[in-house]
């Protein structure tokens, strides 16, 4: 009976067709070099505002990590027209909703609002980038929040270090070797002009996405835009305006050679005094020399292993192989590949590991996909009196079972299925059509892959599957970590 | 009609070029109309009504179906309701819950039911499969006996955690002072009521309380009418049901003065304050957003309404004070309150009946009025991107005959609230002085309640909203009853005889295995003692991890837990110690220097305890012991910690001999709601132990 059902559903299935609808949008740029994405739906009266600065850890100074972070903090303090603490205030008091999130290769900000106070939204969203406050006393507020934020997520959490022992070990070279949580003593450190100067390299215009969806009028959205977008200062001369706001009259007088007199906050880019205008336009032309980093190079040539020794009671083992980046093509079958290992309680490791063989409490694969370099991570922790060895085996041997064997027409299916679902779930607020058009157009090559990326998902094959497994789980190339209690530290065990 | 659009936007004042201001902040535009397409009704042949909803945008469906039938007065199996919603979705009679939930999963849905309703989310085109789950749950649910075994026992957990829960505590007194117990808002599930609770009373409840008669389904998404009419007539017009329980609902209470209810928990250093009254309104009353709005302004809404304006910004009284509205067809309360320290409970009472008085005597401000507003707007604008919100208006429409376009206009009718709309609202409602005052918290402070209540009559309740007898004179002193309850213990030894009984014993060692809710494994605890003053404890998941260790060697002491690391005990926490060694504590009480007070007896469940105040030092203890037997039943200690205070109760049972002495070999622990109960797996006396085992 069992089967019969599912058979049915499989012919079913295969015939409907995908369900995905286009997501239409229109996207320019600013002449200062913001480019802006505009999605019009009316199903529901709200809009999200999101701004994606194309800075993330991989940015920072080796000796300066945590920073991109750190801004995400920072930017909420307020701007020269915002006061300290009131940036959330504006947003919750007129019924709207707000965040942002660091990675190691980006920073998203975004405010999600009644679709009439889409004004308000772009109004904070360019005070944020034209003149937030970097000041020393919310820097020390925020340091204090992200120490916080650090030992509870990382040092007080069991095998929280594991992410940062897999890309060092991964990385020798490239940026992702360090976390986005960063060195706290980096931070401690630094000072205010380290700070200042972050902000000027990296929050300006050149550097960002403007991305808004929902209840919008096109036509209103972009005189807005324009109104509060296009005045922002091209170039350096966005950093003039900065100092402009800051510095004392003598001092700005002695870097730019004309008295902030001749300048007007109100219409900065188009100063009435000959020589004023002769500067705006030299710094305006002068783009912002952005540092960015290049696809990492670094590939595993053989098993290296570490051991780490930490708070824990289980042993627990995780393990890396390289993957490229993730706009490559073959990141679709191996995202699915680790889906048939990993996605779900019905999947293999977790019914080979955890409950047939109960090797493993947890267990679990992803494929991380970044911008310059791609990961593989296997990880489990043991049960009770399970050597890491056995659980290795283990792994080994489903690794060893994806590549010798097609996947089942049926474990495909399912995957697909969730995908499918998945997917589409995404794309149902636009909070997250916002966020997912803006990461398209910074990271894989352009918006409209929001609208064809579920076909690629869709066209990967059991055989496309299998091929992966085979190229990049190389089992003479991976890193190995071992996290083993404290007290077995020196036992030689 | 896109055309007028644009041209509206092209005439809106454009600024001088490049001229901006910025510290000029953007006011909002007009209120956004609300897209709510109109639902479509019709009935069917077996008394479902159908309310479809169509939204086209995402291929995704929701089908939430909802009982028409009226809560009802459980009496002795009070509880019942939602012990059998929480156990629908256990199996049916042809799936287990294993296969229904991997048959859910393969099609990326999502399948959930409640004591009165289910709900399918799904893509438009995995329907068929989804809602044949759907039916096979409403028609096949089997209820299997394991399953009903596990949630009737996690609930008798969550009952006794409920005795430490000052929260679940103040609701069950609210629950009763509000309703009368014919009401079925004034039952409170009790050890009583679920021990009454059987699998037939469960399977009972749901053929008579899921029936199609007077039943709605709401359908939203991406599915047109001839889809839905095809759907619903395929899956459910096979399903057949008797009439709806139809009861009419008792009145509310009503007060003539303000009536002052409390609930005593032991060493409480907050208490928790509700001032609550019923309320005469239905969801379908057109004074119903009024009162949303008046509730904002008052202590709902955004951070700056006024009783946390007044209470925790100017007062510093509390972490958070809120009020509250529950409106619903059948009965309807208000609430306002929070948890505040015990010397500040009284006046915290004056000044949340202060600000109830206030907001019935005043106008409030325009500004107040205007930022509610603004953040009720955009909180209801946000909730509609959700399919299950849509289905929830699309039902109250039909459901409380509201106007077809209520919700297409309720931005309006927001705006158009004025504030002596809301202060007729709040005299029509609002009840300042015909309202219960109920507090949770510490006996130390119930003289200072007398003031607020009316009759000057203080009426106490237990955690379930039980009238509390007052307890009585002990009519012993406490070293009589310690005398009586070592001599209980050693089995009617006493004096001499039984120092030297005592002498025998050089060490304990006991191992009790106790279980952690929604923990397959046990938690083992092994409790060394030894003659000489050392003491160890250790808690571990064996094989996995090792929650907590303590030790101490008659001198000095330390623990390690797995959130806080290693600490050593600090002169004060071993002066502590100290006072309560010994296999029978009680015998030490007098010379140890343990401060002791016998407060008298109380009264539970018709059984009697002496209850004992302890205090060491270093933190509180309330030991209860059985009138009849002298054994020590319970006992809770409270530790206050930067001002945070933590209680964990142990109860005891299952006296047993053992080596002369009667001993408990079950132990239930609560920690701050986190019930585990323990057995007592081996005792070995008189063999030494590693105090390092321990460290």
């Amino acid at each position: 009976m069992k089967q019969f059902i599912i058979t049915g559903l499989l012919v079913s299935i295969s015939f409907a067709g995908l369900s995905q609808k286009k997501i239409e949008f229109v996207e320019y740029d600013l002449p200062n070099g913001i480019h802006v994405i505009l999605h019009e739906e009316h199903a529901t009266p709200i809009v999200a505002v999101s701004v994606l600065y194309h800075v993330g850890s991989k940015n920072e100074n080796p000796d300066k990590t945590g920073f991109a972070h750190f801004f995400e903090h920072l930017l909420f303090e307020g701007s020269t027209n915002i006061d300290r603490g009131e940036y959330s205030d504006l947003v919750e008091n007129n019924g709207g909703t707000l965040n942002a999130n660091t990675s190691q290769d980006r920073t998203f900000y975004y405010e999600i609002l009644p679709s009439n106070q889409l004004e308000l939204g772009i109004w904070l969203e360019s005070e944020r980038m034209l003149h937030a406050k970097v000041d020393n006393e919310g820097i020390e507020t925020q340091r204090s929040v992200v120490k916080e934020e650090k030992r509870q997520r990382v040092d007080n959490q069991p095998y929280g270090t594991f992410f940062q022992e897999i890309f060092a070990n991964v990385f020798t070279e490239h940026p992702y070797k360090w976390q986005p949580i960063g060195s706290m003593e980096h931070l401690d450190a630094a000072v205010e002009a380290d700070y200042v100067n972050f902000y000027r390299t990296f929050y300006v215009p050149a550097n960002a996405t403007l991305s808004i969806a929902g209840d919008i009028n096109i036509e209103q959205t972009k005189k807005w835009i324009e109104t509060y977008f296009a005045s922002i200062p091209k170039g350096e001369a966005i950093n003039m305006y900065r100092d402009f706001e800051t510095m004392e009259d003598s001092s700005f007088e002695t870097k730019y050679g004309i008295a902030k007199s001749t300048l007007d906050a109100k219409n900065f880019m188009k100063p009435t005094d000959k020589k004023a205008a002769a500067v705006v336009t030299k710094y305006a032309n002068t783009p912002v020399d952005i540092p960015r980093t290049k696809k990492a190079t670094e590939q595993l040539t053989e098993v290296k292993k570490v051991v780490v020794y930490d708070n824990i009671q289980l042993p627990g083992l995780f393990m890396a192989y390289r993957l490229p980046e993730a706009t490559n093509e073959d990141m679709f079958a191996l995202q699915m590949m680790s889906d048939v290992l990993s996605g779900g309680s019905s999947s293999r490791i977790n019914k080979s590991l955890v409950e047939r063989q109960q090797l493993a409490q947890f267990a679990f694969a992803f494929s991380y996909g970044l911008e310059d370099a791609g990961l593989g991570i296997f990880a489990a922790i043991a049960s009770k009196d399970i050597t890491l060895d056995a659980i290795q085996k283990a792994f080994d041997a489903e690794i060893a079972l994806i590549q010798k064997d097609l996947i089942s027409e049926e474990e495909f299916q399912k995957i697909r299925n969730q995908y499918e679902n998945d997917f589409i779930s995404s794309n149902a607020s636009v909070a997250g059509i916002a966020e997912n058009l803006a990461d398209n157009h910074v990271y894989n090559g352009g918006a409209n892959k929001v609208n064809t990326e579920l076909s690629k998902f869709m066209s990967v094959t059991r055989e496309d599957i299998q091929r992966v497994a085979k190229k990049y789980l190389t089992q003479d190339a991976r890193v190995i970590i071992e996290f083993l209690p404290k007290e077995e530290e020196g036992s030689g065990k | 009609m896109k055309k007028l659009i644009i041209a509206v936007g092209l005439l809106a004042p454009t600024m001088l070029f490049g001229q901006l201001d910025r510290s000029i902040r953007p006011q909002a535009g007009p209120a956004p109309q609300i897209n709510i397409e109109d639902s479509e009704v019709f009935t069917m042949d077996n008394g479902m009504t159908v309310i479809l909803s169509e939204n086209h945008k995402l291929p995704r469906v929701t089908f939430s179906l909802v009982m028409g039938a009226a809560p009802s007065a459980e009496g002795k199996l009070a509880g019942l309701a939602e012990i059998a919603g929480s156990l629908i979705m256990s199996g049916t009679e042809n799936h287990t819950k294993d296969q229904l939930d991997q048959e859910i999963d393969y099609i990326g849905a999502s399948l959930s039911a409640d004591e009165n309703s289910m709900y399918l989310s799904c893509l438009t085109k995995h329907m068929d499969k989804g809602l044949s789950l759907m039916q096979d749950v409403l028609i096949y649910a089997n209820f299997p006996e394991d399953e009903v075994d596990r949630i009737l026992k996690s609930n008798e957990s969550a009952l006794i955690s409920a005795k430490a829960d000052a929260g679940t505590m103040k609701n069950n007194a609210q629950a009763v002072a509000n309703f009368p117990a014919s009401h079925p808002y004034g039952e409170v599930m009790t050890e009583e009521s679920l021990s009454a609770i059987t699998r037939e009373s469960i399977v009972q409840y749901f053929r008579s309380e899921f029936t199609p008669v007077g039943s709605y389904i709401v359908i939203v998404g991406d599915i047109d009418r001839t889809q839905a009419e095809a759907a619903v007539n395929k899956y459910f017009a096979s399903w057949n049901g008797a009439q709806p329980h139809k009861a009419k609902m008792p009145e509310a209470n009503q007060n003539t003065g303000n009536r002052v209810i409390f609930v005593n928990k032991n060493g409480a250093v907050q208490s928790v304050i509700s001032v609550t009254f019923p309320m005469d309104i239905t969801p379908s009353h057109p004074d119903y957003l009024k009162l949303k709005v008046l509730n904002g302004i008052l202590g709902g809404g955004v951070f700056g309404n006024r009783l946390m304006q007044n209470l925790r910004e100017d007062k510093a009284y509390t972490y958070g004070c809120r009020s509250s509205y529950n409106v619903t067809e059948y009965g309807s309360w208000f609430e306002a309150g929070g948890n505040f320290r015990n010397e500040v409970t009284d006046s915290s009472i004056t000044e949340i009946l202060y600000e109830l008085e206030r907001i019935t005597e005043e106008y409030v401000t325009d500004e107040e009025l205007a930022m509610t507003k603004a953040s009720m707007a955009g909180g209801f604008a946000r909730s509609l991107e959700s399919p299950s919100t849509v289905a929830q208006f699309a039902l109250a429409i039909i459901r409380y005959k509201l106007p077809k376009d209520y919700y297409q206009t309720y931005l309006k009718q927001l705006s158009a609230v004025t504030k002596e709309d809301l202060l007729l609202v709040a005299q029509k409602y609002l009840k300042p002085n015909k309202a219960n005052i109920i507090v949770v918290g510490n006996e130390e402070i119930l003289g200072k309640l007398t003031q607020f209540d009316s009759d000057g009559k203080i009426e106490k309740m237990d955690a379930f909203g039980r009238t509390m007898i007052d307890r009585e004179k002990a009519g012993i002193t406490a070293e009589e009853l310690f005398k009586k309850h070592s001599e209980a213990v050693a089995m009617g030894t006493s004096g001499k005889k039984l120092t030297k009984k005592l002498k025998k014993i050089k060490s304990q060692v006991v191992t009790t295995e106790m279980q952690v809710p929604q923990m397959p494994q046990a938690m083992v605890v092994t409790n060394a003692w030894a003659a000489d003053g050392r003491e160890g404890m250790k808690m571990e998941i064996p094989g996995m991890m090792v929650v907590q260790k303590e030790y101490f060697d008659g001198t000095a002491g330390g623990s390690m837990n797995m959130q806080e690391g290693a600490s050593t005990l600090t002169a004060d926490e071993i002066a502590a110690r100290k006072k309560s060694q010994g296999l029978i504590p009680e015998l030490n009480y007098e010379t140890s220097g343990m401060q002791y007070e016998l407060l008298g007896i109380e009264t539970r469940d018709g059984k009697k305890y002496y209850v004992v105040k302890l205090n060491d030092g270093e933190s509180e203890t309330y030991d209860y012991y059985d009138v009849n037997t002298f054994y020590k039943v319970e006992s809770t200690v409270i530790v206050e910690n930067n001002g945070e205070s933590r209680e964990i109760t142990r109860t005891f049972g299952k006296f047993t001999e053992h080596n002369g002495l009667m001993l408990a070999d079950e132990v239930n622990l609560n920690i701050g709601g986190m019930v585990l109960k323990g057995e007592v797996k081996e005792r070995i006396f008189n063999e030494d132990f590693d105090l390092n085992d321990f460290k």
